[in-house]
């Protein structure tokens, strides 16, 4: 019933969609339009409303557990916590992309309801182009990942949700990611319309202004919630890993901040049109990108849930397409912007920031891809991890965040004043808080020095410049100092974390301890649980502060799920704004002997806060419109 | 132009520390370093699978026997290939590690010739 109802609904939802691109033709053909803006609300106002009854009938599909759809018989069980049921259904490649295609037409729909207004050639450009994507992922859902195939006969029971899916983080992570990522098509669409409209550049910043900041907002926020997960579902025991899925949604991040940054020039001094439009591109350009490497499979990854060949060549296609029309469109119409402005401008500096984030996009790319050519080229497998990002992208944070600091109070065109004065004395300060730390702790890096340095010259600058503009009372965007500032405390943090970790790994029998540094950890007991989907041995251990006399108790988990059968290890964290406790226990085969990871990890709750209050500051901005 | 100064400064620096050889043999940060072949995507260090245990015990054996980081890599590569390793060879992928750099070398240039040209202009 619901599999028959879903392939119907999208189907018409299809039709629907080539109805927009055919009007929007006839619209932007003189001799033939009869009929206004208005008539393109209505039919995307039915686009968004279908797409979203698709999205609850899958919804549906997986709360009554009917198994006669393949999509819930191979993801959900009827055993599973009904918040799962509903989260398992973007928890697959199928249900993500019907929540891609609900992005996309969402935003499709707003961009043409708030700009309603303005130049109509524009706006139904950008409506034709952004209905030429929905128009090729719904054919993509349709043909290739149908999530309402059906399954002869009805099965009694479903294979069940991967445990490690099963996770509030998660639940909202994919949503909020995709928000960023996929949001970024309204401007991917809005460059190519604006290309094609001949919009000029300060009427085109305008538009797409406020679509850069809500993408980029969720794309930070849906990041961080994916780190957090990361952090204590996967037992990883950090923050950032490198991964090659981690790194495809940080490369659209990177295009998105340079671009929140360009658009402000191109808004307020009419240049780096060009420029702007190539980043607009690029960033839903790399979002599908993204995704292709990450579902085709081709990349070793612990998201590996999602990966198919088939699907990976569909992608591939259509990104081709895209970036060839797009690329054609750009040779043809760009044109060339006139502008003046001095070395020692805001233009520069914002420049600069590009280039800095060209800088990190560029090595994560090419860290993530070079695995591929090499097996290609030369047969050899090589892993390219963390070690390979930290040496090559570390160092060159120190002097982004010194421009991070200056770059702000900077004018526009040419900057007559000196704050040379206030730099140095920042700079002073920060010198000697770094001593402090490396003085009541242990040595640190020369590197990791300088990190902190730089990050607490950041704070410092962004907290005085919005105390001076406080006490002159001059109108001050507080978004920014918020956003500077949180990464200015991201960075900071990160850097103790990395400098003040306990880490050990030790093997240890039930009733024995241990001492690790000024912890003692007593493995006092080990139980057996049985929960409604899994079975547990869980291990009870005493961590004694020896110096402050604090003691904790953790319980990690080895979790034997029936719906899958899998084997999980629960890490146990006990929290504190200052440090996590983090402890991972697992069995060694044929002996009592259990392997113990033990960290002490400063800072962890600081590095999160840190990393929302950067999106805080983006949001707002978006609120104050 | 200070500023760039700054920057090409940094990265002379840089590249010392690319060449440098690390002797300091950190149990932890060897295990961070190798990666677990049964697992998806793991070190041996976040790993709890029993080809991770074995090799943590691998590994300190040979740190207590002496060897230096380098030869505890040059040995597991031999043995399992390039792709245990999650911080690739210099000498046999230089190409990865000094393409970023080069890249952003370039960047520094265009920049620079950009704000010049933009300076140009305004004195025509």
């Amino acid at each position: 019933m619901l599999s028959n109802t879903g392939n119907t609904l999208i189907f018409i939802n299809i039709i629907l969609t080539l109805s927009i691109i055919y009007f929007s033709f006839q619209f932007l053909n003189k001799e033939k339009r009869n009929f206004g803006v208005k008539k393109f609300v209505e039919l995307s106002l039915y686009q968004t409303t279908l797409s979203l009854i698709i999205f609850f009938t899958l919804i549906l599909g997986f709360v009554f557990s009917d198994f006669s759809i393949e999509n819930v018989y191979r993801n959900s069980h009827t055993l599973k916590p009904l918040f799962y049921k509903i989260t398992g259904t973007w928890g697959n490649h199928e249900g993500s992309l019907l929540l891609w295609i609900n992005v996309l037409v969402f935003f499709s729909y707003l961009f043409l309801l708030f700009n309603k207004k303005s130049n109509h050639i524009f706006l139904i450009y950008t409506l034709l182009i952004q209905n030429f994507l929905i128009l090729g992922f719904l054919l993509f859902l349709f043909v290739n990942s149908n999530p309402f195939s059906l399954v002869v006969p009805k099965p009694l029971e479903g294979l069940g949700l991967n445990p490690i899916l099963q996770d509030p983080a998660l639940a909202i992570h994919p949503p909020l990611l995709y928000v960023g990522f996929v949001g970024s098509s309204i401007y991917f669409s809005a460059a190519v319309a604006s290309l094609i409209s001949g919009l000029t550049g300060s009427e085109f910043a305008k538009k797409i202004k406020l679509w850069v900041l809500i993408s980029w907002c969720f794309q930070t926020l849906g990041i961080t919630l994916g780190s957090i997960w990361a952090y204590y579902e996967l037992g990883w025991g950090g923050f950032w890993f490198w991964d090659p899925v981690e790194n495809s949604s940080l490369m659209p991040w990177f295009v998105m901040t340079a671009l929140l940054h360009s658009v402000m020039v191109l808004e307020k001094r009419n240049m780096l049109y060009s420029w702007v439009i190539i980043l607009c591109l690029m960033t839903f350009t790399l979002s599908v990108t993204g995704t292709f490497l990450v579902r085709s499979g081709i990349l070793n990854s612990v998201h590996t849930f999602a990966n198919d060949p088939s699907r990976g060549l569909y992608i591939l296609v259509f990104l081709s397409v895209m970036i060839f029309f797009a690329i054609t469109i750009f040779i043809k119409k760009n044109k060339k912007d006139h502008y003046i402005f001095s070395g020692y401008s805001k233009e520069t500096f914002i420049l600069a920031n590009n280039w800095f984030m060209a800088f990190f996009l560029f090595t994560i790319l090419v860290g993530t891809v070079y695995p591929i050519f090499t097996e290609v080229l030369t047969q050899t497998k090589v892993s390219v991890g963390p070690p390979f990002y930290n040496i090559t992208i570390i160092p060159i944070v120190i002097p982004f965040l010194l421009l991070m600091a200056i770059a702000p109070n900077i004018s526009w065109i040419k900057d007559r004043t000196n704050n040379l004065k206030k730099i140095s004395f920042l700079i002073i300060l920060s010198i000697l808080i770094n001593s402090i730390i490396f003085h009541f702790f242990k040595s640190m890096s020369l590197i990791s020095n300088l990190i902190i340095i730089s990050s607490l010259f950041l704070i410092f600058y962004t907290l005085s410049d919005f105390f001076s503009s406080y006490k002159k009372k001059i109108y001050l965007v507080p978004s920014r100092i918020v956003s500077h500032l949180g990464f200015g405390l991201l960075i900071f943090f990160i850097g103790l974390n990395h400098n003040f970790s306990i880490e050990k790994d030790f093997n240890i029998k039930v009733g024995e301890k241990k001492s690790v540094e000024n912890f003692l950890i007593n493995f006092e007991s080990l139980n057996l649980i049985e929960k409604e989907n899994y079975k547990a041995i869980v291990g009870t251990f005493r961590v004694d502060n020896k110096k402050n006399l604090n003691s904790n108790t953790l319980s990690p988990e080895i979790r034997i799920y029936s719906q899958p059968e899998t084997l999980t290890y629960e890490a146990s964290i006990r929290t504190r704004l200052s440090h996590d406790l983090y402890l991972t226990m697992s069995n060694i085969n044929r002996t009592e002997l259990y392997n113990i990871k033990f960290q002490k990890k400063p800072f962890m709750m600081m590095i999160w806060l840190s990393a929302i209050l950067i999106s805080i500051g983006g949001f707002l901005r978006i609120f104050k419109k | 132009m200070r500023l760039i100064y700054t920057f090409l400064i940094f990265f002379s620096f840089l590249f010392f520390n690319l060449f440098a050889k690390d002797i300091s043999t950190k149990e932890a940060e060897i295990f961070k370093n190798i990666r677990c072949l049964i697992c998806q995507g793991q070190s041996i260090a976040d790993s709890n699978s029993e080809f991770s245990q074995t090799l943590k015990l691998v590994v300190k054996d040979q740190i207590k026997e002496g060897k230096s980081k380098e030869e505890i890599y040059d040995f597991l590569i031999e043995k399992y290939g390039e792709w245990i390793v999650y911080k690739p060879t210099f000498s046999k992928n230089f190409i990865l590690w000094l393409l970023p750099y080069i890249f952003l070398l370039l960047g520094g240039i265009v920049l620079f010739l950009l704000i010049k040209k933009r300076e140009n202009t305004k004195t025509n």
